[in-house]
C-alpha cells in the first residue's frame, strides 16, 4: 500500500548540515501510521553496546539493538512493530509499503 | 580566460595504479577540449603530458602535469599524476592542492595495490572523487567485478551512475543511469562523435534495478530531494545530480562511470561528471591552517576560504628547474596577486617578490599578470621557496597545513666521471633534490662521498640520466643500498664538557641531555628543560643544530638516527669562553658518548609486496619468498592466477624481478612500496656494521 511521507521531528547532523533523521508514513486521512527512523548510536550500556531508537513520537519507547548484524542505519517501523531496516531511508519506506 | 567565475573552476588530478590509462585518459580530454588537434599516445610517445625524453622512452609517467582545458564554459585545471610507486610524491602534492580526483581503475584487474595507496592518500586530504573503470575494450574486462573490487579493497559505497552495453570488442557505449538513456559512441572521429538512444530492451530491468539504488542512495543526501520523489514518484535530472554532487562533495558515497579511454569512449560523459559532481574552489570548506606546536588537530583549526578579496594565502606545491630559470607551482586558496606583488613565505619567515607568473598547458606556457583564489598558477624568480611552503600576505601571516612526504629507502653513492665536474654535479643534484622532496642529498662524512636517497631503483636511475640529458654531468653511481637508519633501544643521560684552551680566548661549553626512544616514526623531538640560564638562551639553537647535524651521522654504522626525543636538561657556561660554535661542539660529542650507551640498534624498510603470478608457480614463489625473510599475509586466486602479499625487507629484493622472471618463464609480475622500518636481525647488523667499518 501507498502512503503519503512527510518529514518528521529530529535531526541527524551532517557535513553539508542537518538532515531529518524521521520520515511519517501517512494514511488517506493524514494520520501517521508508519515511520521510517534513523538509527542513533551507538549507546553504551552495562550490557554491553546497542543502538537506541525511539518508537513512539514522544520518545518515551526506546528500543536497544544490539549492534551486528548492521543491515542497515535506517528502521521501518508500523505502529511501533518493527518491519525492517534498510541502509538508506527510501528503502526503507519500501519495507513498509510492501509490509502494509 | 582568467575571467572565469569561481564556481566554473575545476582542479583536479588524474590518479590509479601504473598503466591504468591515466596519461590515455588525459590525451582523450584535452583533444575533446580543443587544447590538441591530434590525440597522442603513449606507446607512441607522443602524448602531451608525458613530455620529458624519459617518459616518452619509457611509456610511463614521471612527473604531474599541470594543463588547463576548457569543457562547456568551465575552465578545467588538470594534473596527471604517475602510477608508479617510485614517483609517489607527485601524487601525493598533487592531491593536496586539488578539490577533486578522477580514480581511474583498470577493467580487468579491478582495483590494484597502487590504487590503494593513492586512494588512502586521497581520504588523508578529504579530496572528492569519481572513478572511471577503464579499459572495458580489453579481453578479460568486467564492469561488474571489477566495481566489486572497490568495495572489498576500499571499503566503500560505491554507487554506479552508467552500465556498460557491451563488453571487450563489443563495447559500444554506455547506459545513463541519472537520464535514462543510452549513449552510444560512433566509429570514427576518434571518438568525438555519439548520440543518445532509449536504453537497450535486454538491459532496461537491470538498468531500472541499478537507478532504484541511485536513488536510495543519492536521496539519503538530500530531503529536498526526497521530498520531491514523494510527491512525484521520481526526482528532475536537476535535483538528482545536485544530490549526487553532495553526497561526492561529503565522501558519502562514490559515483562510478565507466569506457575505454584508448577506444575513445566514455570520456565525453566522465568531463561532463567532473563540471556537475566535484567541487568547485568554492564548494570546498577551504584549506586548513596549521596548529601551533603542541596543540592538537581537528575540526577547530582554521580554515582559508576561496575568496579573492581576501589577503592573500598560497602553497608551493611543486617546484621544476628549466632553461628559463625556477618555475615554482602555486595554488592560491585566498585572495588576488599581482605580477610585482611582495608576499611573505611565512614557513621560512622570508619576503618573496613575484616576478612573472604563468598559466600552464603542459610544456608551453601563457603569462599572466594577475591570479585569483581558487586557481593554480606557476611563478618565476622565487627565491627561496621550497616544496610545501605557504606564501602569504603580510597583514594576515598563516602558515597552511604542510604536506606529508614519503620516505627515502634507497642509497647509491654517485661520482662525476670526470673530478673536474664535481662542483657541476653536486650543484645539478641540488636542484633536482630541490624539485624532488622525496630525493635526498648527504655527504658520506667518512669517505666524502656524495650519497642520493630515493624511494627505489627506477627512481635514482631516473635521476642520474637527467643529470646527464639537462646538466651534462656524467656520473659513476655505486650499487643500490638499503637506506638503514638507526635509533635507540632505552634512555640515558649523558653529560658532556667542551674545554679548550689555546692561547687567546677559550672554547667551553657543558650540556647535559637525556637521550630516550621514542615509537616509529615519531622522527626526532627536543625539548629545553634548563632552567634559571644554565644554558642562555642565545645557545639553545647551537645544541638543536649540533645534535640535528650529528644525527645524520649514526653512532653503530652511520645511518641517519631517527625517532628518539633528546631534552636539554642542564649544562655550564663561561662568560668569555662560551660561544654558540662551542655549544654546538659539545652538542655534537654528547650525541656520539651519549647514543653509544643507549642500547643503539638499526631499522630496515619493510616493503610491503604484492605479486602476480600463474597458479603452477605459486609454490616457487612462496618458497623463495620465505628464503628472502618475507611473512606472507594474505593469498588470493582469481581464476588461473594467484596474488601473494608479503612483507619483505628491502635488502633482500634487490634484483627480485629478473629472478622472478626466470622463476616463473616470465608470467609473474610484482610491485612493493614502502611500509615501515624494523630492527634488523643480529646476524644482519653484525654484517652492516663490518661494512661501514
Ligand atoms: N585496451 C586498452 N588499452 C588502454 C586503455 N587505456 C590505456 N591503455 C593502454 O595502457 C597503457 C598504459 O596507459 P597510460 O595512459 O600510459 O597509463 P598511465 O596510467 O598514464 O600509466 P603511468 O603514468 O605510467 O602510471 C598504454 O599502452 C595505453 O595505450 C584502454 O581503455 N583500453
Ligand atoms: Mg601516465
Amino acid at each position: 500500500m501507498r502512503l503519503r511521507w512527510a518529514r518528521g521531528r529530529g535531526t541527524i547532523e551532517t557535513m553539508t548540515g542537518p538532515r531529518a533523521s524521521e520520515w511519517l508514513g501517512l494514511d488517506d486521512a493524514g494520520n501517521p501510521i508508519a515511520r521510517v527512523i534513523h538509527l542513533d548510536g551507538p549507546m553504551h550500556t552495562e550490557r554491553g553496546v546497542f543502538r537506541a531508537v525511539a518508537l513512539d513520537a514522544e520518545q518515551k519507547l526506546i528500543r536497544l539493538l544490539p549492534l551486528p548484524p548492521n543491515d542497515g542505519d535506517w528502521l521501518a517501523v508500523i505502529g511501533g512493530r518493527v518491519v525492517g531496516r534498510a541502509a538508506a531511508p527510501l528503502a526503507a519506506v519500501r519495507r513498509v509499503e510492501a509490509a502494509l | 580566460m582568467s575571467s572565469t567565475p569561481l564556481d566554473k573552476i575545476r582542479n583536479i588530478g588524474i590518479t590509479a595504479h601504473i598503466d591504468a590509462g591515466k596519461t590515455t585518459t588525459t590525451e582523450r580530454i584535452l583533444y575533446y577540449t580543443g587544447v590538441s588537434h591530434r590525440i597522442g599516445e603513449v606507446h607512441d610517445g607522443n602524448t602531451t603530458t608525458d613530455y620529458m625524453d624519459q617518459e616518452r622512452e619509457r611509456g610511463i609517467t614521471i612527473t604531474s602535469a599541470a594543463v588547463t582545458c576548457e569543457w562547456k564554459d568551465y575552465r578545467i585545471n588538470i594534473i596527471d599524476t604517475p602510477g608508479h610507486i617510485d614517483f609517489n610524491i607527485e601524487v601525493n602534492r598533487s592531491l593536496r592542492v586539488l578539490d577533486g580526483a578522477i580514480f581511474i581503475i583498470e577493467g580487468v584487474a579491478g582495483v590494484q595495490p597502487q590504487s590503494e595507496t593513492n586512494w588512502r592518500l586521497a581520504d588523508r586530504y578529504n579530496v572528492p572523487r569519481v572513478i572511471f573503470i577503464n579499459k572495458l575494450d580489453r579481453t578479460g574486462a568486467d564492469f561488474y567485478r571489477a566495481f566489486d573490487t572497490l568495495k572489498e579493497k576500499l571499503d566503500i559505497v560505491a554507487l554506479p551512475l552508467q552500465l556498460p552495453i557491451g563488453i571487450e570488442d563489443k563495447f559500444i557505449g554506455v547506459v545513463d543511469l541519472v537520464e535514462m538513456k543510452a549513449i552510444v559512441w560512433e566509429g570514427g572521429e576518434l571518438g568525438a562523435k555519439f548520440h543518445d538512444e532509449p536504453i537497450p530492451a535486454d538491459m532496461l530491468e537491470k538498468a531500472k534495478e541499478h537507478r532504484q539504488t541511485l536513488l536510495d542512495t543519492a536521496l539519503a543526501v538530500d530531503d529536498a530531494g526526497m521530498e520531491e520523489y514523494f510527491e512525484k514518484g521520481d526526482v528532475s535530472v536537476e535535483t538528482l545530480k545536485r544530490a549526487i554532487k553532495t553526497g561526492t562533495i561529503t565522501g558519502a558515497f562514490r559515483p562510478v562511470l565507466c569506457g575505454t579511454a584508448f577506444k575513445n569512449k566514455g570520456v565525453q560523459p566522465l568531463l561532463d561528471a567532473v563540471l556537475d559532481y566535484l567541487p568547485s574552489p568554492i564548494d570546498v570548506p577551504g584549506i586548513k591552517v596549521a596548529v601551533e606546536e603542541g596543540e592538537e588537530e581537528g575540526d577547530h583549526q582554521r580554515r582559508i576560504k576561496a575568496d579573492p578579496s581576501a589577503p592573500f594565502a598560497g602553497l608551493a606545491f611543486k617546484i621544476i628547474n628549466d632553461k628559463y630559470g625556477t618555475l615554482t607551482f602555486v595554488r592560491v586558496y585566498a585572495g588576488t596577486l599581482k605580477s610585482g606583488d611582495t608576499v611573505m613565505n611565512t614557513t621560512k619567515g622570508e619576503k618573496e617578490r613575484i616576478g612573472r607568473m604563468f598559466q600552464m598547458h603542459a610544456d608551453k606556457r601563457a603569462e599572466i599578470k594577475e591570479v585569483i583564489a581558487g586557481d593554480i598558477a606557476a611563478f618565476v624568480g622565487l627565491k627561496d621557496t621550497g616544496t610545501g611552503d605557504t606564501l602569504a600576505a603580510a597583514e594576515d601571516p598563516v602558515v597552511l597545513e604542510r604536506m606529508a612526504f614519503p620516505v627515502p629507502v634507497i642509497d647509491i653513492s654517485v661520482e662525476p666521471k670526470t673530478k673536474d665536474s664535481v662542483e657541476k654535479m653536486t650543484l645539478a643534484l641540488q636542484k633536482l633534490a630541490g624539485e624532488d622532496p622525496s630525493l635526498r642529498l648527504k655527504t658520506d662524512q667518512e669517505t666524502g662521498q656524495t650519497i642520493l636517497s630515493g624511494m627505489g631503483e627506477l627512481h635514482l636511475e631516473i635521476i642520474i640520466d637527467r643529470l646527464k640529458r639537462e646538466y651534462g654531468v656524467e656520473a659513476n653511481i655505486g650499487a643500490p643500498q638499503v637506506a638503514y637508519r638507526e635509533t635507540i633501544a632505552r634512555s640515558h643521560t649523558e653529560t658532556y664538557t667542551h674545554k679548550k684552551q689555546s692561547g687567546g680566548s677559550g672554547q667551553y661549553a657543558e650540556v647535559k641531555i637525556i637521550f630516550e626512544p621514542l615509537e616509529r616514526n615519531q622522527g626526532v623531538v627536543f625539548e629545553n628543560k634548563v632552567v634559571g640560564g644554565s644554558v642562555p638562551k642565545e645557545y639553545i639553537p647551537a645544541v638543536e643544530k649540533g645534535i640535528r647535524v650529528q644525527a645524520d651521522t649514526g653512532v653503530l654504522a652511520g645511518f641517519q638516527t631517527v625517532d628518539f626525543k633528546y631534552t636539554l636538561v642542564d649544562g655550564k657556561y663561561h662568560d668569555v669562553d662560551s660561544s654558540a660554535l662551542a655549544f654546538e661542539i659539545a652538542a655534537k660529542a654528547c650525541f656520539r658518548e651519549g647514543m653509544k650507551k643507549a642500547n643503539p640498534i638499526i631499522l630496515e624498510p619493510i616493503m610491503d609486496v604484492e605479486i602476480t603470478t600463474p597458479q603452477d608457480h605459486v609454490g616457487d614463489v612462496v618458497g623463495d619468498l620465505n628464503r628472502r625473510r618475507g611473512m606472507i599475509q594474505n593469498q588470493e586466486s582469481a581464476g588461473s592466477t594467484v596474488t601473494v602479499r608479503a612483507l619483505v625487507p628491502l635488502k633482500e629484493m634487490f634484483g627480485y624481478i629478473s629472478h622472478l622472471r626466470s622463476m616463473t618463464k616470465g608470467r609473474a609480475s610484482f610491485t612493493m612500496q614502502f611500509h615501515h622500518y624494523e630492527p634488523v636481525p643480529r646476524n644482519i647488523a653484525d654484517e652492516i656494521m663490518a661494512k661501514s667499518a
